[in-house]
């Protein structure tokens, strides 16, 4: 009975992404699949992916398409579940996708991956961090979003130009991107001459840090600074706490936290800077991905990963128009010689980089409740830590 | 010593939480033997309710209160439609009906609202802390304290005092039994859910305002730690319930703050094995009576 009731569910709520996600394409266009977490844990992150990808290809088709041809883009939801994505993934290399977008997280981005690979289709992760994604992987599996050990590397040269000297991370070990993260910065500020006098452990979705917090009070040398990649619900519970407890330590975050929430905390996110893939100046790309995004949905953009999805749908169609062809091998080689792409969030260069694009990271300032550009930064690739 | 103390009321404030939600559950599964997995979906009901009056620009105090009244009024319809026409069923039955309740609010959360965070402002004023003998103590943290204690007394008044309370400890210990001294089943059971949404609806403000936005599968972490709250406390047992709501709170802020860093990332193990040795030692539960064992 409730394999009944939630496989309805399921088929209606799949019937819904798919019926809004299929463009009207030629049948004998090009075809790009999606293999996407659009139900369960990682539909916050697949579902903006989604949205920025078809912005994208609508700009692309409006333009003539690639090599001329009409690209339709097939969308399937893997429900955030690993061995669905290997099952989607394999239904789409059936349908004829030249390249496949996979999901947000690691894990079913690698079941997906592996299966891309063996079909020798290239494909890449629509915002997972991982730097260590696509050798896992194989030679067919590309990153997009900005890497954890870059974001960690621009954040520790931020603190120590900041001029601090002790560092306290906070980590989780539930996900790689909340562990990895603040160890690259770890790594990367030590390395810059900084310490790091404790690492804090948490788990997500823990309501309460005051455990930590009083540990953070009661350390000596007390820290100058504290970096922690937990974003929402942690985040806000985290900050609120500290700050509760009267420690006005400056706290760096990273992309996770580069949400409305944060904005809406009020006092106590005063200050704090966060790390993310790009700032919408005035007239920059990603100010005009932010128009025609509201013009498409009708609703401000409220999140980078409509924005790094869009870019993932440019960097493919430059692959293919770059490749001459839409054989998976030319197109894979294309890929990985991509210099220089024009995205919504800057450029991205894929050449020599190991399939882990090079890409901007920009830092921002909590502010009254607004966004303040901090700056763009791109490291000496020898302070970037190894993945 | 300070820190001990300051731990302390940090395990008070956090059992408190853990305390009304395994309250929520065991009612339920008092009356009718079924652990509502879909529990924790009421917080997020109270959340979304608190946005959108929020955003229709009502203010906090009247969004507590509708966030409070939809968790109590969606529990009691949950019932109705739901689990009513599987009262009868066998309890498996019944547990994955609330399990495809809680991946249908899922589904309708993220296809519906957003599958993103919605951001739940919180005045300023509940971030500060207030110095009671050197201690400081959350104003959330406070409240938190004094919501549980507030309402565990009204509680427990309710059900010594009332008809309704009085059915409902007697339903605990044999459902048959109640109704055949002429209590009416359904209003029972009603009550046991609409109490169990009003819990649910208090401890989804508390949490709420720790954590500052509502997204759609928020309730699915708070429902298991409530779980093992229940089983810790004894299935079957209201007191118990609280009781190990505040026991698991003690376990995990104790382990966090003093296990030392190289083995803080098995606290979570740590953890559940001492919850499985008070099982062991005692299978009934911290206050579950043997009979009640089920």
């Amino acid at each position: 009975m409730l394999h009944a009731s939630t496989t309805r569910i399921a088929a209606v709520a799949a019937g819904l992404v798919v019926a809004g996600g299929v463009a009207q394409g030629d049948s004998h266009g090009i075809t790009i699949g999606y293999a996407g977490g659009f139900t369960g844990y990682l539909a916050p992150y697949d579902q903006p992916s989604l949205n920025g990808v078809q912005l994208a290809l609508d700009q692309i088709n409006e333009a003539g398409g690639i090599m001329g041809m009409p690209v339709e883009l097939v969308v399937k939801d893997t429900r955030s579940d690993t061995a669905q994505a290997a099952v989607v993934a394999q239904e789409l290399i059936e349908e004829g996708v030249v390249a496949m977008i996979v999901s947000c997280d690691v894990d079913p981005a690698v079941a997906s991956g592996v299966m891309a690979q063996a079909a020798e289709i290239p494909s890449a992760s629509s915002c997972a961090s991982t730097p260590s994604l696509p050798a896992a992987v194989g030679p067919y599996m590309f990153s997009n979003y900005t890497a954890d050990n870059l974001q960690g590397a621009v954040l520790a040269e931020y603190a120590r130009g900041q001029g601090y000297e002790n560092a306290y991370i906070l980590l989780s070990r539930d996900t790689p991107y909340t562990e990895k993260l603040p160890e690259y910065f770890g790594e990367a500020f030590e390395a810059m001459g900084g310490t790091v006098v404790a690492v804090g452990e948490y788990t997500m979705g823990q309501q309460d840090f005051s455990a930590e917090v009083t540990n953070i009070g009661g350390l000596d040398p007390s820290p100058d600074v504290i970096q922690t990649s937990a974003y929402e619900p942690d985040f806000p519970a985290f900050i609120k706490q500290l700050r509760a407890a009267g420690i006005d330590t400056p706290v760096l975050g990273s992309d996770g936290i580069d949400s409305p929430t944060t904005f809406a905390l009020g006092d106590v996110a005063e200050g704090v800077v966060f790390s993310n893939a790009g700032f919408a100046s005035p007239g920059s790309a990603l100010e005009a991905f932010e128009m025609a995004y509201e013009a498409k949905y009708g609703t401000p953009n409220d999140t980078v990963f409509t924005a790094t999805g869009y870019d993932l749908m440019m960097v493919i169609a430059a692959a293919i128009e770059a490749a001459g062809s839409t054989d998976g091998p030319a197109i894979r080689d294309a890929w990985d010689n991509l210099e220089n792409v024009q995205v919504a969030t800057g450029s991205i260069t894929y050449k020599d980089q190991n399939r882990v694009p090079v890409r901007v990271v920009a830092l921002n300032q909590v502010s009254g409740g607004e966004r303040v550009h901090v700056g763009d930064f791109s490291p000496d690739p020898s302070m970037i830590p190894a993945p | 010593m300070d820190i001990l103390i300051q731990q302390f009321v940090n395990a008070l404030s956090l059992g408190g939480t853990y305390a009304l939600l395994a309250l929520g559950l065991a009612m339920v599964f008092s009356v009718l033997g079924l652990i509502n997995f879909a529990h924790g979906d009421l917080m997020t009901l109270t959340g979304y309710t608190m946005f959108f009056a929020i955003g229709a620009g009502l203010g906090l105090p009247l969004a507590v209160v509708l966030g409070i009244a939809c968790a109590t009024l969606a529990a009691v319809a949950m019932e109705r439609v739901a689990f009513r026409p599987v009262r009868d069923a066998n309890t498996a039955t019944m547990l994955l009906t609330s399990l495809a309740v809680s991946t249908i609010l899922h589904m309708l959360f993220q296809n519906l609202i957003s599958a993103r965070p919605r951001a739940i402002p919180v005045p300023s004023w509940m971030i500060g802390a207030v110095d009671v003998g050197g201690l400081a103590i959350g104003v959330i943290q406070l409240m938190s304290i004094t919501a549980t204690a507030l309402l565990l007394i009204a509680l427990s008044i309710f059900l010594r005092r009332s008809i309704l309370g009085i059915a409902m400890r007697a339903a605990a210990l044999d459902f048959p039994v109640t109704r055949l001294m002429g209590i009416n089943a359904n209003a029972v059971v009603a009550t046991a859910f609409g109490l169990s949404g009003l819990l649910a609806g208090v401890a989804g403000v508390l949490w709420l305002a720790q954590r500052g936005s509502v997204d759609p599968l928020m309730g699915f972490l708070p429902v298991l730690k409530a779980f093992i709250a229940v089983v810790l406390g004894g299935l079957g047992s209201l007191a118990g319930a609280v009781v190990g709501g505040f026991a698991l709170a003690f376990i995990e802020v104790f382990l966090r703050a003093f296990l030392p860093d190289g083995w803080l990332p098995f606290r979570e193990s740590i953890t559940l094995t001492l919850v499985i040795v008070l099982l062991l030692v005692r299978p009934e539960g911290l206050i579950g009576r043997r009979e009640n064992v089920r």
